[in-house]
């Protein structure tokens, strides 16, 4: 059975024969533990890979995503860091005025994908590809305005943010028809909408102003036949329904923020949970024996004979054996 | 008077504020009644409300400015009356963390309800909190972090207040940041949101 299998079979409750895995790597675990992150990697290879993006037209970016200092991604947006191997933070929003909108260039390069060079590299590989797309309307108009600046907005319904909205969205079906093309498994979509204990905006604003982006996306990706994947940090539990009803096939969510016993019994069967373990305390201060009863706990909520991958990332203060621990023990469920 | 600003308040009606602000000065109304009977209990009900899920940080971020164009214009009255805030809060992100929302969050809901801020941003080494609080007379620091690998920092700062023997409690806040960690690392307060940051601030200050 193949990796590609293997994911299509948690996708579709059809009892895989092992719960399928991605770990999610940031920069700084690389630079930090190179030769631990190398081992976990040869142990337990992903079954979910993203395509390259084979762009004709190289990306307008200056500086560096992950290193200190000042990076302007092809957006415009300009980030500032102070610590290397993570991304850092918009300090002076692009679109000030909303009369910057006219003037605010859209990535066309994002859309020269070399699409025979995608369905060569899913051709070429046995994982579950995923189409290399950084679709997340909420947080790039969050980078545009500024995140007090667009917070604000929300509250006024602001015209010029629903035009503001509506260019970047346009962008971003464009974006997504084209992976849709190729011979990708599924189309992505992130974006962060929790805080620790709660949504960032009400449950109802979120339905009126970005459930429909949402809903566009997931009906692109199952018109041609593919799935639909979903990240989001935080508490999003209020509008997990939401996300199930516009057909969202796997969401990657900090379960640990949540109930997850309960996120289980009103969800499970009816989505697939693509991770994770909890990052902010479990893989950087627990032990393998807490992330071995953390498992045993999302096996029990969430395993439905499918409906799992087993994904985590290896971010920021985590520890390799914990890391390693995580698909030590999901290779082991329901063994625990 | 009085409840119609809290309502305006609580609904982030800038203008309303504003004058309602003046309709009660020109009535004769006391600033630190308007202060303490109009703006800061509507401020203390959006506290509560934010803190139950039952507004979130837009409508929050829309009070807080309705809050400080009523602040902008009761100071002058305050100032002239020998008003005093409700204590001075020395609030940054720790050195390191450049992630301020949250911080932005604690310090307007903080200035909502009384308190004199002197904020000093994202990436704020230990001493710079001890210098701001001896020079502000500060009756308490808040310091915020976004990072499991930059809350370490909040430490740095406990032991820095310690060893100055300044006596004013250090209260914590932020993602991945734990009552237990407060605990471990001796700092007296902790929040796990902005509306209780205020709570827990007025609490340790009047302690």
């Amino acid at each position: 059975m193949t990796s590609r299998e293997l994911v299509i079979d948690a996708l579709e409750f059809r009892s895989p024969e092992r719960i399928p895995r991605q770990l999610w790597v940031l920069p700084w675990a690389e630079r930090t533990w190179p030769t631990e992150l190398a081992a976990i990697r040869e142990k337990y290879p992903d079954d979910i890979v993203q395509s390259p993006a084979f762009l004709a037209k190289p990306l307008r970016t200056t500086g560096s995503e992950h290193e200190p200092g000042v990076y302007v991604d092809e957006w415009g947006c300009r980030f500032e860091n102070v610590q290397g191997g993570i991304i850092g933070e918009v300090k002076e929003p692009r679109i000030a005025a909303w009369s910057d909108i006219d003037g605010l260039r859209l990535p066309e390069e994002r859309l020269s994908v070399d699409v025979r060079k995608v369905d060569d590299f899913c051709a070429a590989s046995g994982a579950f590809v995923h189409a290399r797309t950084v679709v997340r309307p909420f947080e790039l108009v969050q980078f545009l305005r500024g995140p007090e600046n667009l917070y604000m907005d929300l509250a006024e319904r602001s015209d010029g943010l629903f035009r503001l909205i509506e260019k970047v969205h346009r962008f971003f079906l464009a974006e997504l028809e084209l992976w849709a093309s190729t011979d990708v498994d599924a189309l992505f979509f992130a974006d962060d909408w929790g805080s620790q204990n709660s949504l960032l905006i009400s449950p109802d604003l979120w339905r009126e102003v970005f459930k429909p982006l949402y809903r566009d996306y997931a009906d692109i990706a199952h018109k041609h036949g593919k799935y639909i994947f979903m990240h989001s940090d935080g508490h999003i539990a209020a509008i997990f329904p939401d996300i199930i009803e516009i057909g969202v096939d796997a969401v990657n969510s900090q379960v640990f923020c949540m109930d997850v016993e309960e996120l289980g019994r009103r969800f499970a069967g009816n989505v697939t949970f693509w991770g994770e373990v909890d990052r902010q305390h479990l893989l950087p201060y627990g032990t393998p024996g807490d992330i071995r009863a953390a498992v045993g706990r999302l096996g029990r909520a969430f395993d439905r004979r499918g409906g799992v991958i087993a994904q985590c990332e290896f971010g920021i203060g985590a520890r390799p054996e914990n890391v390693a621990a995580v698909f030590e023990n999901w290779n082991r469920w329901p063994g625990l | 008077m009085l409840k119609e600003m809290q309502e305006a308040l609580i609904a982030g009606k800038k203008a309303d504020v504003e004058s309602l602000v003046d309709r009660a000065l020109a009535a004769g109304l006391p600033a630190a009644r308007i202060l303490n009977e109009g703006l800061i209990p509507g401020m203390e009900r959006l506290g509560v409300l934010f803190k139950n899920n039952e507004v979130f940080i837009p409508e929050v971020l829309v009070a807080a400015r309705a809050m400080n164009a009523g602040l902008g214009k009761l100071e002058p009255h305050l100032a002239k009356a020998g008003v005093q805030p409700r204590g001075i809060v020395v609030i940054g992100t720790v050195k390191g963390d450049l992630h301020d929302i949250g911080k932005n969050l604690v310090a307007m809901m903080l200035r909502g309800n009384g308190y004199k801020i002197v904020d000093l941003g994202v990436d704020v080494a230990p001493e710079r909190y001890l210098e701001a609080a001896k020079a502000n007379g500060a009756g308490a620091i808040a310091i915020s972090a976004l990072l499991t690998t930059t809350m370490v920092q909040m430490k740095n700062v406990v032991d820095a207040v310690e060893a100055a023997g300044l006596g004013i409690p250090v209260v914590i806040g932020g993602a991945p940041v734990t009552r237990d960690y407060a605990n471990q690392i001796r700092a007296r307060g902790f929040a796990p949101d902005a509306a209780s940051a205020v709570e827990e601030i007025g609490r340790l200050i009047a302690a």
